[in-house]
Parts: structure tokens; C-alpha cells; sequence
């Protein structure tokens, strides 16, 4: 289960942010915005090799004492950061990486939407309803 | 109170012995350093200048009196032994700094010494005394000799050998301890070797030591002697690490670790375990980095944090487990730094600066429960429990029940009530703020160099309200306001709103009235995610301070610092009157502005138009006072204000997202004609000019500027209202540019220009300006100013050329009057021209406007025609040399390449004086002439050459007037002809024949041989027969011809058919193996013969009726006839 989702575009600002606790969500915002430097510093490092370019999970971005983070960008640079638990350990790589997917998939649909304004802040519901159910993973 | 200040904080810091580089310690005794100048030396060579490459040894200088520390008894049996804390805190400074694993005493004694035996036996007795004081110590002694001779090859001094076992024997001390250290030369050296001597006997002491602790191991057991295998280890490991055995020293760490994990840990040791848990574990992880294991340094200090962490032990000090976490956290750092600097790779997501951050966040926690825990406690209660303090005998206990451990008898609670209130007591003096502020720092710089910009960012910010707990406002406010750009750019707006909420209060709280305002306006804007009624406040702020009111604070100000402001804010709102002036092209504020220029040039009498747009997007009206603009020019800058503003009162209030446009116009300057201008900043002023005036300043690119993806702007909706502010281009700079001019200039020339003419170009200027033109200058030179050799002007028939730029002058030019003028251009190399014209005047409007108008005309440059000559014989044969004495003919053949027709005047060939004309005044053949394109006309002239010359000479100027056919001027176009090399022969031939001949009319031919030299010419002469002709005279004959005299060869020839028949054909030979003689090449007669003697010759058809008449008749009767088959003779002249 993850505590916090984050969707940021390709200038580096917020198009979607979501948390279990509204009230951290200041403190979360911090955490996933100090992440960026490591995947910028992880994209710009450039030893990709051919099979790599398909993978754009980029794993785990920090380890902090309480939380751990990891990140994926897709191909147009705009990048996923998932908050999890410290203690939480039910949660493996492979489960964070299917999270991804579907956060990428049911992002896709969203910019499909032709109410959707590219490059504008996510306000739509269904597409908040779809992140909380892959974040409590029902 | 100090001092016990000092014990409560060393709970959690790392003692100096413990954080010390374990060094062997060897004692020095004997010397005299203050007295005896040699002593001195030898004493500083030991001591001085302890480089990396010496071994690591600490030398102690030790008195005559010293006394170590006295030995306990030795235990038997741990029986009955119940130990009373972990580690003792005199231990490790014992080992480090007061028993010397090895001592050394020097004595100076020479082995010739006269009074060897009373001073061996005074060396004797030191080492009884200091073998006296260290009784029951396993340290070495060991003796050095300072001697003044240099020591002699082992084995030749038989004396020293001698009194070396000597001296060893009443020493009572083996050879292996005795040494020598001669102080005259190589100080140094013997230094360095003894010094290597006493490192191998102190590593050997350590190590017994160590083994000696060891053999302990077997007395104890599990039950009550848990804290014995604890210390043990530790000793083991700390001995190891003296002996500079890492591994060892390691493995006996980790089992120290292990063993203390297996204590029971309850309230009375709890502080115990964790405080030697610190000590293990810095321990540990330093020795890991030093044997390059970080990784295992990492996961270790992860465990050990891990296990730690929850173990909060009293409640009412849980402070002091925070502390200790945060001091766990910096000091890891601190090793991690240390090996980073000795060269270890660290990692954006592993290096020091993480740990710095998570000893911040502890230092923190610990704050917050200071606060909770210590609110109450007024005062250090009386009699001080902590004044054992100083004097507790082990590491991590409380000073009011040192070595009381075991479990059953509970603690007085009182007298624990006592203690804890003064360690709360003493823990509310701490300043945590300061704390965390430098681990905040710490942490920063390590993140800025690893590359974490945006962490180091939100540290800062933590930082930054660590100063604002602190009360340190403006410090907090600096440190926001730096920060907000960097939020901003990446539009996080809620961090943004948090951070500008934050900075709001510190500027209310300073008093900042510049920020303040700013911040104001900021957080106005749409993109804060603050609520309107919060926005309701601010706004309602902001109309205070343009009345010259303190605003209200905002809510959780905290109340000391609301009184400390208001204070503040009195004589800042005193100033009379209060003008602000604020640049807000950094920020995203609730006013949007963009100005442009209209075009991007102007014309020097021409109004600029800018065209402003202004936007509010606060949720409450604005009011602008004025709107101006700032022009910035290269040399200054100008203000220029929207007009007629307080005419329409309502214009300048903007209610929410309302876009308004203001046009502003002004005349530029005429000396900024060729100037750019630059729309410098969009002033709006607010408030009024008595009470509050602020000025606030706009780039006038919109907010929109920063925006990092362009191309999707396209994708965003806009209404109506705001679209054209939106869809606005901002247009910063324009250029100013002079008038356009409305002469008319029409240029009349026949292009191409021929090389070498008078080229006419008629200019004709018409006044089509509204107004008459006065002054008028024409100003005729080369484009780009060139200066060209090659190229001539003249404004005149006269065909002077006249110096660049020409200048034409015309004082008034009505309008639609005509201005004529023809200038003249002669170039003299092909290739093309440009002309440029400029015209300057000054226009006679209302307000005169010097004008200019520029034209360029392009010349193209070609030949007018191309020169080739031939030369022939004078029977028009090619040749190739000519040939002293011999005439020949030149022919100059003009090819015309002009496409205008062009009329040759005159030619006229001038004669070099090499070559003589044959035909004296000859005329131009080609006079009067007109060529078109692709027409040719050819002189002829006929010369000889008298003197022999290998390379070509010069046959002279030919020289071609001409002129276009309908032009007036002519030119002059000469050229120098080149000719052929010429040759000598010695011979020449000549064969005068007549016009013709007729059949069967005889004729009478002579060849004429000249010899031209000086010596006798021998020759073989052959006449060919020829079917046209029958012939009388020789067939073949030699000759000679004397010099300079002609011989002549008679034929009658006698023609067969009509025609143009061959000739007899004529041959001469060079006789063979004639020596003397003129060199007279064979090749050379060929050529000769081919020259000069026609081959061909036309004979007429014989008219019937009329008898022939010719003279020759006579002769050919009194010839004798010869036939094809005449006898050959030869004519010798002698």
C-alpha cells in the first residue's frame, strides 16, 4: 500500500498529487520534489543501453528512515513517484513496478480525454478514484 | 553549575580517548631537555615532525619521579565477582596516554669512557628504579647509550662488545635491549631506527596484553558476568587497534557488540548499554572505512540505529535518547565525511549529507520533547544530584546511584525524581536551535555536492524555520525569500504558499515593509492555494500600510513577537512619505503586465506606440495611482506616463482576472535615430503620493515567462476577456531609423561599362516631397567606401579623374523640379562596380527633417574588344621565329566584344627599336571602321628584325583609338605586341619570279644565294624534276659561296601545262665531312628553303594568236637545253 502518488510533468511541476493523509501532504510534497534530483540525476547520467531504453522504472529514488521512494518516467518525461511505507515490506520491486504500470496506463487515459488540457494540473475524479484504488491496492 | 552543565551533555558526546587515533606509547626517560642541549635534539627529533610514513608511536618524555598508576591485585577467581558498569572511564586514557607498552632510558655513556664502571653502575640503578616503579607491569625496558664517537663496523670493537654484555649483565637486561645512538651525524636516521626498534617491542607488549585478557575468558560465566565479556572484548579490540591490527581489533569490536545485544537491558542500565553501544559501533564503523568495507560501516550503523531506536528508556529523559540518536547520526556523518575526504566514492543517495539531515530530524525530536518534558521545571534542585558526576567510575551511568545494577534492589525514587528534574533542569539550557541549525548545515553543503539541489533547497527551508523557532526572524526571512525563486520556477504551488506564508509572518514580525508587500502581493495571486479569507486578510493588510497602518498579524504569530513588531513597524510607517519601490520581474505576483512596441522600427519622425497590457488576478479590486513606462535608450532612459488617466477614474481600477489595454505614444528623440530602444520596466504606482507611494516595477513579459514548455501553451483555453493578454507577443525593443526619403532618383547609363572609357551615368533626382527640399547633397562613391585604384570619377567632360567622394551641391529643389548631373566613371580592370549615390537634404516642412536617400548602382565592367596578332612571311606562311634580315608580316586583328558598336578612329603600330618597319609610313587598314559584337577588323605591317635574340622581343605599341558608336568621347586603348625569337642563318635564298608564266614559253628563273657570313658556304644543290616543267640548268651541283657575295643559279624553265603547278623542287644538302664553314643545320636549310622559295608557281594557257613576247626567249636560245637525262656537272668557282 502505497501513502503517496505523485505525478510531475516535464518542466518539473506538480500535475497530480495525492496522499492516504491530506495532512501530510506538505510534507510529501517536499519529499517527492527533493526525489527529483535523483531522477534527474539518473536520466541525465545517459548509460543506457538499447534494452534499457524500454524500462522506465527507475526503482528506488531514496531510502529515508520512514519512507521510502521510488520513481519511473515514461518517454516523454513525465515522471511517477510513489511514497511507501518504511516498515511496510509486503511491498516488493515487482508489486511497485505493476503500480507503475497501471499509474502509467490509467495516465495515458486521462491525456486521451479531450476535456483534458495537456500541461494543466489532473482534477478529474475518476481519474483520483483510479489512483486511490491502485495506492490501497484493492 | 559549568562543570556539571558539561557532564550531562558528554553523556551522548564521544569522549576524547575514545575518538583518539590509537597510538603505542613509549616512554622516554633520561633526558635532560631543558639543561643538556643534546637531550634537547634527540628529544625533538623523536617527538617533531610525526609524518604518515613514521610509525605509529607516541612518545612520552617521563621524569626520574614518575609514578604510574598503580596495578590492581590480580584476581584469582571471578568467583564471588559481580562487576559494577561496563567500561571504566579511566581505561582507554590509561592505556593511551600512562603505561608505556615500552621505556626507554637513554644514558649518556662512551665505551672508552675513563669512568665506565661508576657510570655503568648509575645506569644500572635508573633501570632498578624504573623497573622499581612499573612493578608488576609487563613494559619493556629497554637502555639507549648516547655516545659522541661514531660506532665502529660490528665485530672490530672489541671494547664496546665487551662492556656492552657488561653493562647488559648488571642491567639485568638481555642484548636485544641494549642500544646505541650516536647524536653526531644522521641524527635523524638512527632515529627513525630505533624508533622502528621500539614499535616491534610495543606491538609484542600489546599483544600479550591482549592475550593476557583473553585468559581471563574462561573464568566467567553468562549468568553474572555479562558486562566482563563486554569489557574484555572492547579491551582486546582497543589493544589490537593500539598494536595497529584493524582485523583483529575489528573482530573483538563486533563480539563486544554481540555480547552487549545479549544484556537484558532494563531502566537502571539503559543508558549504560546504549551509551557503550555509541562507543562499539563508532568504533566498528571507523575501523570498517579504514578497511574499506563501507558498506559494511552502512549496514552496520542501519542495524544499530535500527535496534536503538525504539529503546527510549525513561520517558520523563526520552530528550536524552533523541540526543543520543541525533549524536549516533552526526557522528556517523562525521566518520563517513572523513573517509569521503581520504578518497571514498560516495553517492547522490548515500553520503554524508543524509545522516547530517536525520541528526537534524533528531535534534528536532529532541527540542520537541524538551519542550514537552521540561516546561515545568524551574530550578536545579538542591544538594545537586549530579555532583558525582565528574567522578563516576564508569561510562553511561547516573551520578546519583553509580555501579548500582542489579536488578532487585530498586532505586530510591526519590532521590531518581532528584536526578531527573536536574537533567531536565539542565536539558532546558541547552539551545537545541543551534543544534539543529549547524547539522542543517552540515547537511546542506554535503547535498549541494552531491549534486541534491532541490533537497538542499527544502533544508534550507527546514532551516530556515529553525530560525524562526529560534526567534531569529530575519535570518528565517533571508533564507525564504532566497528560496521561493526556485519553488516558483518549478510551480509547486503549495510549497510555495507554505514557504510565502512563512516569509509573510518573519516580514511582518521585521518589520520588512518592502518585503512584506511583495509577499503580499504574491500570495494575492491565483496560483497560492491559501483561502480567500485569508486573502481577505492580506488585502485588507496591504490597504493598512497605504494608510500608514501596522497590518494585523497573521494568525499563529507567535505573541512575543506581535509586541516586538509593532515596536518596529512605528518608525518604519514614521517616514514621511513612505516610497517603496519594488522590482517584481522575479515574481509570479497577483499583477500581470506586457508591454510592446507596435512595429519593430520607427522612423525619426514617426510616433512610437507601446501598447501595455495590465491584469490583476487578487480576488479583490486594485487601484493604480499611475501607469508609465520606462524606455531605455544606450546613452539614458526616459519615463513615459499613460495620459488622460484621471480623466477616466475608473480606468485604473481592475477588479478580478479584468484586463485592461493602455496605448502610450511619445516622438523619439532624433538623436536616437540608429538607436534600439528597450521597453526598460512597466512602473504602476499604488497608494497616494502624501501618506504611501509604491512604485512597482514590471519586466513586461508576463508571468508566463519562466513557462518551460511553450509548445503546449497552445492546448490551453482562455476566455474572451483575457485572450488577447494571452496571445500577446511581448515586443521589448524596436529600432529607430531615419525618415524615408521621397525623392525619386532615376539613373540613365548603357550597361556594361567598356574597359578603359568614359562611362556616362546620367543621374536625375525629382522632388516628390510634399515640400521644398533645400541643401541638397549628392554624394557619388564606391559601395562600401572602397577606395579602388583601378577606378576613376569625374563630374565633368574634362576627363580629369577627381578624388572619392565626389561631391554635387544643389541649394533648393522645388517641388517636382528635375536636378540633372552626369557623372563619369573609367575603370581599368574588368569585374563589376558599385556606385553608391547618397543624398542628403533637408526637408522644409514645419518642422525641417535632415533626410537621406541611398542608392547603389551596379556597374558591370567588360572588354570593348581583345587584340590577337599573327605573323607571316611575306608569302604569308605561318612562321614561328623570324629570322634576321628577313621581312616579315604582322597583322593585329581586332575581335569587337562590346554589344554596343564601336568605331575605331585610328590605329597606329609604334616600333620598338629593335624592329625596323620595311615599308615606311604605313597606314591604319582598318581606319573609320565600325565593329559590331563578334565583327573582327586586321592591320597589316611588314617589319624586319636585325638582331639575333633567343626569347621573344618586343615588336611595339599598337595603339587603338575608338569610342562608342554614338558617344562623344574617345579612348585611347594601347596594347604591346609581342613577337617571336629570332634567328641567324648565313644563308639566304631568293627566287624573284613574274606574275606568271605561260605554256610552253620558256622562262628564265635565278636563284639567288647570299652568304651573310664571313666564311666560305659549301653546299650540295639538287633540282628534283618536276612533270609541269622541262628545265635547262644544273640538276645538282655543289656550290660555294664566298662570303658576302651572292651566287646566282640560272634556269630556264620551260612550262608543260597550265595551272598552278609545282615548281622544280630545289634542294640543298650540307656536304658531309665538311669541317669549316658556318654552322648550318640541315633543319635550318629545310626551313630556309621552305621560307623563301615558292613551291608553286601559275602558268597561263597560251592566248591563240598573239606570239609570245617575252624577253626570255632570246636567252633560252642561247642556253643549252637541258632534258630530264642531262649529264650532271659541276661548276667550281675558285
Amino acid at each position: 500500500m502505497a501513502v503517496c502518488v505523485g505525478i510531475i510533468g516535464k518542466d518539473n511541476s506538480p500535475k497530480y498529487f495525492t496522499c492516504l493523509n491530506p495532512d501530510e501532504e506538505l510534507g510529501f510534497q517536499y519529499k517527492v520534489l527533493s526525489s527529483l534530483d535523483v531522477v534527474e540525476e539518473k536520466l541525465s547520467s545517459g548509460n543506457k543501453t538499447g534494452s534499457d531504453m524500454r524500462e522506465l522504472y527507475l526503482g528506488m529514488l531514496y531510502s529515508l528512515e520512514t519512507h521510502k521512494v521510488y520513481g519511473y518516467v515514461t518517454n516523454t518525461k513525465i515522471k511517477f513517484i510513489i511514497v511507501v511505507d518504511s516498515t511496510n515490506t509486503a511491498l516488493r520491486d515487482n508489486e511497485i513496478r505493476s503500480m507503475f504500470r497501471k499509474l502509467h496506463s490509467i495516465y495515458a487515459d486521462n491525456v486521451c480525454n479531450p476535456f483534458y488540457i495537456p500541461d494543466e494540473p489532473i482534477t478529474s475524479k475518476s481519474f483520483d478514484r483510479s489512483v486511490k484504488h491502485i495506492m490501497t491496492g484493492a | 553549575m559549568q562543570s556539571t552543565n558539561i557532564a550531562s551533555t558528554n553523556q551522548c558526546e564521544l569522549p576524547l580517548e575514545l575518538c583518539a587515533k590509537p597510538l603505542a606509547l613509549v616512554g622516554v626517560s633520561g633526558l635532560d631537555t631543558i639543561n643538556n642541549a643534546i637531550h634537547k635534539s634527540i628529544w625533538e627529533t623523536f617527538s617533531s615532525n610525526r609524518r604518515i610514513e613514521r610509525s605509529p608511536v607516541l612518545f612520552k618524555l617521563i621524569g626520574n619521579a614518575h609514578e604510574f598508576p598503580v596495578v590492581k591485585p590480580k584476581r584469582n577467581s571471578y568467583e564471588w565477582y559481580i562487576p559494577k558498569g561496563i567500561l571504566k572511564k579511566n581505561w582507554m586514557n590509561k592505556y593511551l596516554n600512562e603505561i608505556p607498552a615500552v621505556i626507554a632510558v637513554f644514558y649518556d655513556l662512551d665505551w672508552n669512557d675513563l669512568q665506565w664502571n661508576e657510570k655503568m653502575i648509575e645506569c644500572a640503578s635508573r633501570v632498578q628504579s624504573m623497573r622499581a616503579a612499573l612493578e608488576g607491569r609487563n613494559t619493556r625496558i629497554v637502555v639507549v647509550l648516547i655516545q659522541d664517537t661514531p660506532p665502529l663496523p660490528s665485530g672490530e670493537d672489541v671494547l664496546g662488545t665487551e662492556r656492552a654484555v657488561a653493562l647488559c649483565a648488571s642491567c639485568e637486561l638481555n642484548a636485544k635491549s641494549l642500544f646505541v645512538l650516536p647524536h653526531g651525524d644522521h641524527l635523524q636516521g638512527y632515529v627513525l631506527r630505533l624508533e622502528n626498534a621500539f614499535y616491534d617491542l610495543a606491538q609484542n607488549y600489546y599483544y600479550l596484553e591482549a592475550r593476557n585478557i583473553k585468559s581471563h575468558r574462561e573464568h566467567l560465566n553468562k549468568s553474572t558476568h555479562q558486562y566482563l565479556f563486554v569489557r574484555h572484548q572492547f579491551k582486546m579490540g582497543f589493544l589490537n587497534e593500539l598494536r595497529q591490527d584493524n582485523h583483529t581489533a575489528h573482530k573483538h569490536y563486533t563480539h563486544a557488540y554481540n555480547n552487549l545485544l545479549e544484556i537484558r537491558i532494563v531502566d537502571t542500565n539503559a543508558m549504560e548499554i546504549r551509551t557503550i553501544a555509541g562507543f562499539i559501533n563508532y568504533k566498528l564503523c571507523r575501523l570498517m572505512f579504514s578497511l574499506g568495507l563501507p558498506r559494511d560501516a552502512i549496514s552496520q550503523f542501519r542495524a544499530h540505529t535500527e535496534r536503538f531506536k525504539m529503546r527510549i528508556g525513561f520517558q520523563e529523559l526520552a530528550f536524552e535518547h533523541h540526543a543520543w540518536m541525533s549524536k549516533q547520526f552526526s557522528v556517523f556523518g562525521d566518520i563517513f565525511d572523513e573517509a569521503v575526504k581520504l578518497g571514498l566514492p560516495a553517492v547522490q543517495t548515500q553520503h554524508p549529507g543524509v545522516y547530517y539531515q536525520q541528526a537534524a530530524q533528531h535534534a528536532t525530536l529532541r527540542k520537541k520533547s524538551c519542550q514537552e518534558l521540561c516546561q515545568s521545571v524551574t530550578a536545579h534542585p538542591t544538594p545537586d544530584p549530579l555532583e558525582n558526576a565528574k567522578h563516576i567510575e564508569f561510562y553511561g551511568q547516573r551520578p546519583w546511584r553509580p555501579g548500582k545494577l542489579s536488578t532487585a534492589e530498586s532505586p530510591d525514587p526519590q532521590l531518581e525524581s532528584k536526578g531527573i528534574q536536574a537533567l531536565q533542569y539542565l536539558e532546558k539550557q541547552v539551545n537545541h536551535s543551534n543544534i539543529v541549525i549547524s547539522l542543517f548545515g552540515y547537511a546542506i553543503s554535503q547535498y549541494k555536492t552531491y549534486k541534491c539541489l532541490r533537497m538542499r533547497r527544502h533544508l534550507v527551508v527546514q532551516m530556515a524555520e529553525e530560525y524562526y523557532n529560534s526567534q531569529d526572524y530575519g535570518k528565517a526571512l533571508t533564507l525564504f525569500t532566497h528560496m521561493l525563486w526556485d519553488y516558483r520556477t518549478e510551480r509547486w504551488w503549495l510549497l510555495l504558499t507554505d514557504i510565502l506564508c512563512k516569509a509573510l509572518r518573519c516580514a511582518f514580525l521585521t518589520a520588512n515593509i518592502q518585503d512584506y508587500v511583495m509577499l503580499s502581493l504574491e500570495l494575492l495571486g491565483t496560483s497560492t492555494t491559501i483561502t480567500i479569507d485569508q486573502k481577505k486578510q492580506i488585502y485588507h493588510n496591504l490597504n493598512n500600510i497605504f494608510k500608514k497602518q501596522i497590518p494585523q498579524p497573521e494568525p499563529d504569530t507567535p505573541m512575543k513577537g506581535i509586541q516586538n513588531a509593532s515596536l518596529l513597524w512605528k518608525p518604519v510607517l514614521a517616514a514621511e512619505p513612505l516610497l517603496l519601490s519594488l522590482d517584481m520581474g522575479n515574481i509570479v505576483s497577483c499583477i500581470d503586465s506586457k508591454a510592446r512596441f507596435m512595429q519593430n522600427k520607427y522612423q525619426g519622425d514617426q510616433l512610437v506606440i507601446v501598447e501595455l497590457f495590465i491584469r490583476t488576478t487578487c480576488p479583490f479590486p486594485l487601484k493604480f495611482n499611475k501607469i508609465s513606462v520606462m524606455i531605455n535608450t544606450p546613452g539614458y532612459s526616459s519615463e513615459f506616463a499613460v495620459n488622460n488617466l484621471h480623466a477616466d477614474a475608473e480606468n485604473l481600477i481592475f477588479n478580478f482576472n479584468e484586463v485592461k489595454r493602455f496605448l502610450i505614444e511619445f516622438m523619439p528623440n532624433p538623436n536616437d535615430i540608429g538607436k534600439e530602444i528597450q521597453i526598460g520596466a512597466i512602473n504602476l504606482y499604488m497608494g497616494n503620493q502624501q501618506l504611501c507611494y509604491i512604485d512597482l516595477k514590471f519586466n513586461g513579459l508576463g508571468n508566463d515567462v519562466n513557462k518551460l514548455c511553450p509548445d503546449l501553451m497552445h492546448f490551453k483555453r482562455t476566455s474572451r476577456s483575457i485572450y488577447d493578454f494571452d496571445n500577446m507577443k511581448p515586443l521589448p525593443v524596436a529600432l529607430i531609423v531615419p525618415r524615408q526619403s521621397k525623392l525619386t532618383v532615376k539613373l540613365d547609363h548603357q550597361q556594361p561599362s567598356l574597359l578603359g572609357e568614359w562611362y556616362e551615368i546620367l543621374i536625375s533626382i525629382v522632388n516628390d516631397e510634399e515640400y521644398v527640399v533645400e541643401n541638397l547633397q549628392l554624394e557619388i562613391m564606391l559601395a562600401d567606401n572602397n577606395i579602388d585604384q583601378n577606378t576613376e570619377f569625374c563630374s565633368n567632360d574634362s576627363g580629369k579623374p577627381q578624388n572619392l567622394p565626389i561631391q554635387l551641391q544643389k541649394d533648393q529643389l522645388k517641388t517636382s523640379e528635375v536636378f540633372s548631373t552626369k557623372i563619369y566613371m573609367r575603370c581599368h580592370t574588368i569585374g563589376s562596380r558599385n556606385v553608391g549615390i547618397k543624398i542628403t537634404y533637408l526637408l522644409k516642412s514645419e518642422k525641417p527633417v535632415a533626410s537621406i536617400k541611398e542608392e547603389i548602382i551596379h556597374v558591370p565592367v567588360v572588354k570593348p574588344f581583345d587584340i590577337s596578332t599573327k605573323f607571316l612571311t611575306m608569302r604569308f606562311g605561318e612562321i614561328s621565329k623570324f629570322y634576321v634580315g628577313e621581312p616579315f608580316i604582322l597583322m593585329p586583328v581586332i575581335n569587337c566584344l562590346s554589344q554596343w558598336p564601336i568605331i575605331i578612329q585610328d590605329t597606329t603600330l609604334e616600333f620598338s627599336p629593335l624592329v625596323k618597319e620595311v615599308e615606311n609610313a604605313s597606314k591604319s587598314q582598318i581606319k573609320g571602321l565600325t565593329l559590331c559584337n563578334g565583327d573582327s577588323g586586321a592591320d597589316i605591317f611588314v617589319a624586319e628584325v636585325f638582331k639575333q635574340n633567343d626569347s621573344a622581343i618586343n615588336i611595339g605599341q599598337y595603339t587603338v583609338k575608338w569610342k562608342r558608336e554614338n558617344g562623344n568621347n574617345i579612348t585611347v586603348s594601347q596594347m604591346s605586341i609581342t613577337g617571336l625569337g629570332v634567328d641567324w642563318i648565313p644563308l639566304d635564298i631568293e627566287l624573284p619570279l613574274p606574275a606568271f608564266g605561260l605554256v610552253r614559253t620558256p622562262l628564265l628563273v635565278s636563284y639567288k644565294f647570299y652568304n651573310r657570313s664571313q666564311q666560305l658556304i659549301q653546299l650540295e644543290m639538287n633540282m628534283e624534276a618536276s612533270e609541269a616543267f622541262m628545265f635547262a640548268g644544273y640538276k645538282q651541283l655543289q656550290i660555294s659561296i664566298l662570303p658576302e657575295s651572292t651566287k646566282t643559279l640560272q634556269y630556264n624553265l620551260y612550262p608543260l601545262i597550265s595551272g598552278c603547278v609545282m615548281l622544280p623542287k630545289l634542294t640543298l644538302t650540307v656536304p658531309e665531312g665538311s669541317p669549316e664553314g658556318p654552322a648550318l643545320r640541315q633543319e635550318q636549310l629545310n626551313s630556309l628553303i621552305e621560307r623563301a622559295v615558292p613551291t608553286h608557281f601559275f602558268i597561263m594557257p597560251q592566248s591563240k594568236g598573239i606570239p609570245p613576247r617575252n624577253l626570255g626567249i632570246n636567252h633560252i636560245k642561247k642556253l643549252p637545253l637541258y632534258n630530264d637525262a642531262c649529264k650532271t656537272r659541276s661548276i667550281n668557282i675558285i
